[in-house]
């Protein structure tokens, strides 16, 4: 091999390493790395939250609310046949996108299951979680994550066929020997167990890995009452009662407390104070009257200085939370008032707000919210 | 039943060899039942006995189907979230055409494979009973009203009709195989212009008028389409067959098939939002650059004077790849397409001494290149671009599109994977047999479930900064490293069947290990183990039901839990797992029926 063959060879090595060295130098490190995965980086899971970054800075930035809901949960989120999320959580994630980006529709709902929606959360992979979650202290202290105002007054309550001699009036010492039923494995379960041992009573639980089950077992006889969350029983009478029976509720007060509400990422007060004021504006707001209807006219003729500033006439308050001055209008006018979210996903499922804890506070309810001042 | 099937082993085997069937005695079905169902008085006794139960099944089973209180008003309303979930409508045609593209690849390969399998007259007689007597179990078992029945009755008639005149009067009539498939599809197709389907109907003594929304009204003219869409390109095939090479026109289809995937998804469903600028300041460079660089240097190396210097510049070159390829992971700003094109030249330069010779062969060669690196180059720059579908999630399928996409991608990467482990396996080189064994027997020993779990939740904690996988492509992934691992167990059985006297033959021939294995050993072990390979597809097709398991939203998920949560259709559970189950019965059939073509077709069992 002669000298001028191995000159060939440095040549064409060289060739080699010019043209990587060029494109090396065209190329940004922007899209570094997101080659061969095949899922654009842009789309998921890349709400990872800066050193002392709020995430509503993050929101901002993308113009989009990544938000976390169960997406089968019976009027709070369900996927109609069209792929859509609708539903009293639904409602309240574009809520808050309309307080921060000024529009009801820039969400982005990831349907999370009930194991994996706290790793979303302390992952960053959704911005907030709104998917019936029910407040405990284990959860707000253990596991990173903080809880906003309670959007819903949930508890366990119990369903029985009223021919078997019960009313809404019955308690739980009238169910002694009765067979009921419930999910397996689920906190339904203890607190039945645990209820029906305070009163002194002896039940026959029966347990069933699905809800079918249960509500067919109440229509078939095999149960004598069924048990879960007041607002699931109240969605299965409207939907399941036979025509010739009347299921009733009791009792009156739960035998559980479930508030549920929003939830999210914990230490991060900038945007605890965003998703808290919206829910409570969405309160003030059907305490003072405003609706999705009258939203203009109250801006341009504020009956008080409170829905003046909420509406965002005297805007400091918004403005000062990193908001635009109207972001509380943009939230009654796209989505409404805490009374028309609840009555539009609510009432179809046979829950109204009169007498439950979830009435106006005026009205013996728990919905109070603090002075906008 | 054993004397109808040898007369259609006759008949096949009449087929295969140009010969006519044996005069097969004529008997009718009496004769037949005496002799099969009731031979002996015990045999009588099983043949009442499995009837009564069998009957009493399906009356309960299909009481409960047709059941007036069943709410199949959940099926039919959420069909598109079944199919594609949240697919926004006013780009919904994407969707019809990534089917489309799939039909026209159909029709074509039809024409171009020369699809002439031929159906007797005496088949289709029996196919026309059989569905004769489906007919009369469902209007004899379910609770139709007596005109349902009546209506049911004369349409069984008809076939009984049909099938008696074929078997008496034309059992020797051939018609062609795609021509019955065809009419059926075109049937079935017409039928949703005539039929509301969504409701069933003549429950209630009354046919129900089709309403919007309904299945009817979304499908009659996008399937019409489709099998119009089919038939053409069956016959563009037929007319182009003969005009162009059958070598390139397979080649390209096969090419076809290969990408049909990747361009559905990535080009056509996902839309991606192309930024042109940047793809004229960036991309069309690197490529230019790639194009021409690389072909002038593969052009040098295939000089037929280079000798062994060719095989050194490959070897640095493939050795500068992968120093380019680390050093990215510690820092150097490099696209990433720049660093998969240099892997690739290096890998094709390689091969370039194969390539040496006349100019004809060294054009081709470059061409062979440029079309790759463009393609590549294409793909990388439709996946990387974000997508502009406007779904609630973050992902643009859903349902059995999304199950439809993770089997398929599946079953493409794990088979080469799977092959290359198999081979490992067997190979005489300890290294890449101890690899592949211990690939195989750890990702043997672990449940897919865990496999899934480990891919969604950790894998991305492996990842460098930036690079993020979605849990569907981390499913994906998942998956087809775990099928692969039993692909790769049951090519090996294959490769063990190859009697010694094959290698030995190709070694007298003069054939190296690579042609031994790729012209000799692989076609035979592969067509040896047809049945578990298809045993695998369908497996893996139905584990895709395990993305419910980690929160994917797969057919399974929008059955099980997300139609049910509905405020219109709540405890409509078992209706919509019923629709699951039988959509996926469908599939699985289909597959293992073509199987048994593919069988006939390779000849298994006979030889």
């Amino acid at each position: 091999m002669g000298r001028s063959k191995w000159w060939q060879v440095l040549a064409a090595i060289m060739a080699f390493s010019l043209l990587a060295a060029a494109c090396g130098d065209s190329g940004s490190s922007s899209d570094e790395g997101a080659g061969t995965g095949g899922e654009e980086a842009s789309s998921t899971t890349v709400a990872v939250v800066q050193d002392g970054g709020s995430v509503l800075d993050t929101v901002i930035n993308r113009g989009k609310l990544v938000c976390g809901v169960s997406g089968s949960a019976v009027a709070f989120s369900e996927t109609q046949a069209d792929g859509t999320i609708t539903g009293f959580d639904a409602d309240y994630c574009r809520a808050v996108a309309a307080a921060v980006l000024g529009d009801a529709e820039a969400v982005e709902f990831v349907a999370l299951s009930a194991s994996e929606r706290f790793t979303a959360v302390q992952t960053g992979k959704v911005d907030v979680l709104i998917r019936n979650t029910t407040w405990t202290q284990s959860r707000d202290s253990d596991v990173g994550m903080d809880f906003g105002p309670t959007t819903y007054y949930d508890g366990q309550q119990l369903m029985a066929r009223a021919s078997d001699g019960f009313s809404s009036d019955s308690t739980i010492a009238d169910i002694d020997g009765a067979v009921v039923c419930v999910n397996a494995g689920t906190t339904t379960e203890k607190n039945i167990t645990e209820a029906a041992a305070a009163a002194g009573v002896t039940i026959d639980l029966k347990t069933f890995e699905e809800s079918d089950p249960v509500y067919d077992g109440l229509i078939d006889g095999s149960c004598d009452i069924a048990t879960t969350d007041g607002s699931g029983l109240v969605g299965r009478k409207v939907k399941q009662q036979p025509a010739d029976e009347e299921w009733v509720i009791f009792p009156s007060t739960p035998i559980s407390k479930e508030p549920l509400g929003p939830t999210y990422l914990q230490n991060d007060s900038k945007w605890a104070d965003v998703i808290n004021w919206t829910v409570y504006a969405t309160i003030i707001f059907d305490e003072k009257g405003i609706t999705s209807a009258n939203a203009d006219d109250m801006k341009a003729n504020p009956p008080d200085g409170e829905i003046e500033r909420l509406l965002g006439g005297e805007g400091e308050l918004q403005t000062a939370m990193g908001l635009s001055a109207d972001a509380f209008y943009n939230v009654v006018k796209q989505v409404g008032n805490y009374d028309e979210i609840y009555s539009r996903n609510l009432n179809p499922v046979g829950l109204f707000r009169d007498g439950s804890q979830n009435a106006r506070a005026s009205e013996g309810g728990l919905m109070y919210a603090p002075p906008a001042r | 039943m054993d004397e109808k099937r040898e007369q259609l082993d006759w008949v096949a085997a009449a087929e295969v060899e140009g010969e006519k069937p044996p005069e097969v005695p004529p008997h009718g079905p009496v004769v037949w039942a005496r002799e099969n169902l009731f031979s002996s008085v015990g045999s009588g006794i099983l043949t009442v006995a499995g009837l009564i139960v069998a009957l009493g099944f399906f009356k309960g089973m299909l009481g409960y189907i047709f059941g007036a209180d069943r709410k199949w008003d959940a099926v039919a309303t959420n069909l598109r979230l079944y199919f594609t979930q949240a697919y926004p409508e006013d780009q919904y045609v994407r969707v019809w055409v990534a089917v489309g593209v799939a039909m026209a690849l159909a029709g074509l390969s039809a024409a171009i494979w020369r699809a002439n399998g031929r159906i007797t007259g005496y088949k289709l007689g029996g196919g026309s009973f059989g569905l004769a007597g489906g007919l009369l179990t469902l209007l004899l078992l379910s609770p139709f009203s007596w005109r349902a029945r009546l209506i049911y009755l004369l349409v069984a008639l008809v076939f009984i009709g049909i099938g008696q005149y074929l078997r008496s009067v034309r059992p020797k009539l051939e018609v062609p195989a795609l021509g019955v498939i065809v009419g059926t599809l075109a049937v079935l197709v017409g039928s949703l212009w005539v039929v509301p389907y969504g409701k069933h109907t003549f429950v209630d003594g009354q046919v129900q008028p089709p309403r919007p929304g309904t299945v009817a009204m979304t499908t009659k003219l996008p399937w019409t389409v489709m099998l119009l869409v089919m038939i053409v390109a069956y016959f563009v095939g037929k007319a182009v067959r003969d005009k162009v090479s059958p070598g390139l026109a397979k080649g390209l289809l096969s090419a076809g098939w290969m990408l049909l995937l990747p361009i559905d998804y990535f080009v056509i469903l996902r839309d991606p939002a192309l930024d042109y600028g940047q793809v004229f300041r960036v991309d069309v460079p690197i490529f230019l650059a790639f194009a021409v660089a690389g072909s002038a240097i593969l052009w040098w190396l295939s000089s037929p004077h280079r000798g062994e210097i060719g095989r050194v510049v490959a070897g640095a070159m493939v050795i500068g790849a992968g120093v380019f390829w680390l050093a990215a992971a510690f820092g150097l700003s490099v696209r990433q397409i720049v660093r998969i094109d240099l892997v690739m030249l290096a890998v094709v330069a390689l091969a370039a001494p194969t390539f040496a010779g006349e100019k004809a062969i060294r054009r081709k060669f470059i061409i062979g290149w440029v079309v790759i690196l463009a393609l590549v180059n294409y793909l990388a720059m439709m996946v990387n671009t974000p997508s502009t579908v406007d779904v609630p999630g973050s992902f643009p399928l859903g349902g059995f599109s999304l199950t439809l996409l993770v089997a398929s991608a599946t079953l493409m990467m794990s088979f080469p994977i799977g092959l290359i482990l198999a081979l490992g396996r067997t190979s005489k080189m300890p290294i890449f047999r101890l690899l592949s064994t211990t690939y195989i027997e750890v990702i043997r020993g672990v449940p897919l479930i865990t496999i899934l779990i480990f891919f969604k939740i950790i894998l991305n904690l492996f990842l460098p900064d930036g690079m993020v996988l979605g849990n569907e492509m981390a499913a994906i992934l998942g998956y087809s490293l775990f099928s692969a691992a039993y692909l790769a167990e049951n090519v090996r059985g294959g490769l063990q069947s190859i009697r010694k006297g094959q290698y030995e033959a190709a070694a007298a021939l003069g054939m190296s290990t690579p042609q031994t294995t790729s012209f000799i050993v692989l076609p035979q072990a592969l067509r040896a183990v047809v049945p578990p390979l298809v045993s695998g597809v369908i497996a893996t097709f139905k584990e895709t039901s395990l993305l419910f398991i980690i929160g994917l939203f797969d057919f399974l998920r929008i059955g099980y839990v997300v139609v049910g949560g509905q405020t219109a259709f709540v405890g409509s559970q078992r209706e919509n797992l019923l629709f699951v189950a039988f959509i996926y019965w469908i599939i699985t059939f289909s597959i293992s029926r073509s199987s048994v073509q593919l069988e006939k077709k390779l000849g298994l069992g006979e030889r």
